[in-house]
């Protein structure tokens, strides 16, 4: 059994409690706005260059009852969705200045809408998260994260300068340097870390300012190597699908003796994914990355790119299985499930399919499916 | 798995052969229900007979230019109106086809057209198609377009668009992806757009749109003049007929008679209670239901969400810019088409049914939450709010789904309507507006 990581620990204690954190509250003492954002198409780049803490709007380990939410949002819709209002109607987000999402999908759509409409906050933008990977819907992409920077500016009556994003890019960077590490640490025969550790990291990036989680992260590496941390997995899985925050259900696929070594997940390897082109003007480069730069993600219409890169990870990091996990309601992993199941069945790597309510915790019914998995997985490695 | 049940394109063509016919020997109905079946009927007999006259057939969802595909010899086949039309020739087809769709792995909680969709093509019995048509729009199951063709060996073509597209660089780049179409639809068939006729079928588009809203203007009527069996007259005819001169003719002859039964004070139902407004869709998945409202409760259909231009008082569809510029006509009319205003927030869309509520004296609003709707689960709540706080119009919401009448009991539709409408009678404003009627 490996001791505690020491650095992972001063990240959850100062993102916690959830969402209003010690951080959260020593950067408003301060006088300083938060602003919160959902879904990966939102730059943080351009809010952290406005003097202003981007935090993501999520749900964490706890699960939520969203009775409250289904009078604004019908039950048959996305429970992140759900979670997300439910914390905002709870008044959980009162810290909040502001909300800024991208239209990626219909439904975090009508969780700005919603937001908007019965709990408006000072500031209020969406984006739209082309559905298209070309230089269009770049030029598209581009026009309207300018306007975002203009609002955003207005808000602050001070203008966003482009060397100040510049400057953001840099740090947001280096950020995603260190944790591609991670990754890179989680190839070998023996990982460092469990996949909820991982998926711990990702979430704290999020919730505090990233140059001190930079540093955090810088610390962790050196922690790891210092201690020689190592985890002996029986066997090796990719956790895929939707965006997964409550880590007790990656707990529960590692209870038995399996380590997930690698995600596809938004809040985990896209977070980390590539560099921001420096030598482009700051707008365009965010433009790029966020678009192009990126692994090919649920929301886009030709998810060819989403599959390939789902079947290259799994034999890069060697992983046994894949875990599909999609939150209940969620179209764009419907539509891309029986084509998933063909690319992985044609490498050779059997998938584990579970259909989950979000920030639910990891159950029984999860651990048996997860047991008979592993069994499986056992029989033919024997075989 | 039983397939027995699913219809084919023959099956779906004999039965509305067979339902145009039927009309003709019943009595009390409008004289254009037959011109509306026979509208629905070409329209499948137009997709039906595409290869033998030597055309291309794109299977598409909604918002799509289709007066571009007019131009092209390409014949549309909306997946939308295919799963209408499928419950209107026999109801048990769509639960089967979308068994066969749960069959292969596609999740329950996507929209019940893409299902039956999926469910068609696997069994075999989906229109023939050359390629597949998309777009951006209030639905992320358009995203099955290119899936299936990836599956079927089907090119595909999505048009992208940003989610406020009134804004100049959005209405630019819009337009430019019609350009994007027209080429992607040029490489499929080897043939060039002919931008003359384009401008042709564009200016019979734009004439459509006119007697759409002078049917509107009609039917806004005390009593209202329009039955529930041609009801969605206009619906069929924008969505499946534009830039025709089948689609004109159709609609002069349901204006035609709607202008009669208004001058001869002919109203659908002889003792019209209530005027509802169906705030997402009508009942498609059950076609009695309407008629049956009208009869019980004397509750007349006179409005709903899919079939309204963006248009108020002040403001007309007037989309017909330049007519020397077809492609930018085109996407200024998808900003004001009928359907298109779900592309938007809810207080937008609610905005607009208000102040049609206002025109069309509206006293009762249903709003269907369909089971596989992301964006009805998410805007119904706002629009009912709206439509009480700015036309103090109160809404029904049914939980169904939007064409499998075995979602939900149809007596347990009747028994909130019984309690809704006898709500609405004792509400204040219901009586402060009849008082002024």
């Amino acid at each position: 059994m490996n001791a505690p990581l020491k650095t992972l620990n001063e990240m959850q204690r100062l993102t916690s409690p959830f969402p209003e954190s010690v951080v959260v509250k020593e950067w408003r003492a301060k006088g300083r706005k938060v602003i919160g954002w959902y879904n990966p198409y939102v730059p943080e780049e351009i809010i952290d260059a406005a003097g202003m803490l981007p935090f993501e709007v999520t749900g964490d380990n706890e699960p939520v009852q969203m009775q409250g939410a289904e009078a604004h949002i019908y039950s048959n819709s996305c429970s992140k969705v759900r979670t997300c209002w439910q914390l905002g109607l709870d008044g959980r987000y009162n810290f909040l200045d502001g909300y800024v999402s991208t239209h990626m999908c219909d439904q975090d759509m009508r969780l700005y809408e919603v937001w908007s409409y019965y709990k408006k906050l000072p500031f209020m933008e969406i984006i739209y998260a082309p559905r298209k990977r070309d230089e269009e819907t770049v030029k598209l992409y581009q026009t309207d994260l300018e306007g975002f920077r203009a609002r955003l500016s207005q808000y602050l009556i001070c203008r966003i300068p482009d060397q100040r994003i510049a400057d953001s890019i840099k740090v947001y960077n280096r950020g995603r340097e260190l944790m591609m590490q991670l990754y890179e640490l989680r190839k070998r025969d023996r990982p460092p870390v469990t996949g909820a550790e991982a998926v711990e990291v990702g979430k704290a990036a999020v919730r505090m300012p990233r140059e001190r989680f930079n540093e955090l992260m810088e610390q962790l590496l050196a922690e790891i190597e210092s201690t020689g941390r190592e985890i002996k997995p029986a066997r090796r899985l990719m956790l895929i699908g939707s965006d997964l925050h409550n880590t007790t259900q990656i707990t529960s696929l590692e209870s038995n003796g399996a380590v997930v070594v690698m995600d596809e997940l938004d809040n985990g390897i896209r977070r980390a994914w590539g560099q921001v082109d420096t030598k482009l003007p700051p707008i365009e480069a965010l433009a790029r990355h966020y678009l192009m730069g990126r692994p090919v993600d649920r929301h886009n219409w030709v998810s060819d790119g989403r599959l390939e890169f789902i079947g290259e990870m799994a034999e890069q990091y060697k992983v046994d299985g894949v875990v599909s996990q999609a939150t209940r309601f969620c179209t764009y992993l419907g539509w891309d499930k029986f084509d998933l199941k063909k690319q992985l069945q044609e490498r050779g790597i059997p998938m584990l399919d579970l259909d989950l309510e979000y920030g639910h915790p990891g159950g029984a019914q999860m651990k048996i499916r997860a047991e008979a998995f592993m069994e499986m997985l056992e029989s033919r490695a024997t075989a | 798995m039983s397939t027995d049940k699913i219809l084919s394109v023959d099956d779906i063509r004999g039965t509305l052969k067979k339902m145009k016919e039927g009309v003709k020997k019943q009595p009390g109905l409008m004289k254009s229900t037959y011109r509306y079946l026979d509208a629905v009927s070409g329209y499948v007999e137009r997709i039906a007979t595409a290869k033998e006259e030597g055309k291309w057939v794109a299977s598409h969802g909604t918002q799509q230019p289709l007066e571009i595909l007019e131009a092209m010899d390409v014949r549309g086949c909306f997946n939308e109106f295919w799963g209408v039309v499928s419950d209107i020739a026999r109801l048990e087809s769509v639960p089967e086809a979308m068994g066969v769709s749960a069959s292969l792995g596609t999740p329950g909680e996507v929209c019940s057209f893409f299902r039956n969709m999926d469910g068609l093509m696997h069994a075999g019995k989906w229109p023939k198609s050359d390629m597949f048509l998309y777009a951006a729009s209030c639905c992320d199951n358009v995203k099955s377009f290119h899936t299936l063709g990836r599956r079927y060996g089907i090119p595909s073509f999505g048009l992208d668009r940003s989610f406020t597209p009134y804004t100049t660089h959005a209405m630019e780049f819009w337009k430019n992806e019609y350009k994007r179409l027209i080429a992607f639809l040029e490489e499929q068939t080897g043939q060039k757009m002919d931008y003359d006729r384009l401008k042709d079928v564009v200016a019979k588009s734009y004439r459509l749109t006119e007697l759409h809203l002078e049917i509107d203007k009609l039917v806004a009527n005390v009593p209202c003049p329009l039955s529930p069996e041609c009801f969605s007259s206009t619906l069929v005819a924008i969505r499946c007929w534009p830039g025709t001169q089948y689609g004109i003719d159709f609609l002069t002859e349901v204006r035609d008679e709607l202008q009669e039964r208004v001058d001869k004070g002919i109203g659908a139902s002889k003792n019209e209670r209530f005027r509802v407004l169906w705030s997402s869709f009508t009942p498609f998945f059950d076609p009695t239901l309407m008629g049956f409202m009208q009869e019980k409760y004397g509750a007349v259909s006179v409005a709903d969400m899919l079939s309204t231009w963006r248009v108020d008082e002040n403001v007309q569809a007037n989309w017909m810019l330049d007519p020397d510029d077809p492609l930018g006509n085109l996407a200024y009319r998808t900003v004001l088409a009928p359907g298109n205003c779900q592309y938007s927030t809810g207080v937008d869309v609610a905005t607009v049914l208000a102040d049609k509520s206002r025109r069309f004296k509206v006293d009762a609003a249903i709003f269907q939450n369909n089971w596989g709707c992301k964006t009805g689960a998410g805007y119904g709540p706002v629009i009912k709010d709206e439509l009480m706080r700015q036309a103090k119009v109160p809404t029904l919401t049914l939980h169904t789904d939007i064409l499998d009448h075995t979602f939900i009991a149809r007596a347990d539709i009747e028994s909130q309507m019984d309690s809704f409408f006898e709500m609405v009678e004792a509400s204040k404003a219901y009586q402060e507006r009849r008082a002024a009627a």
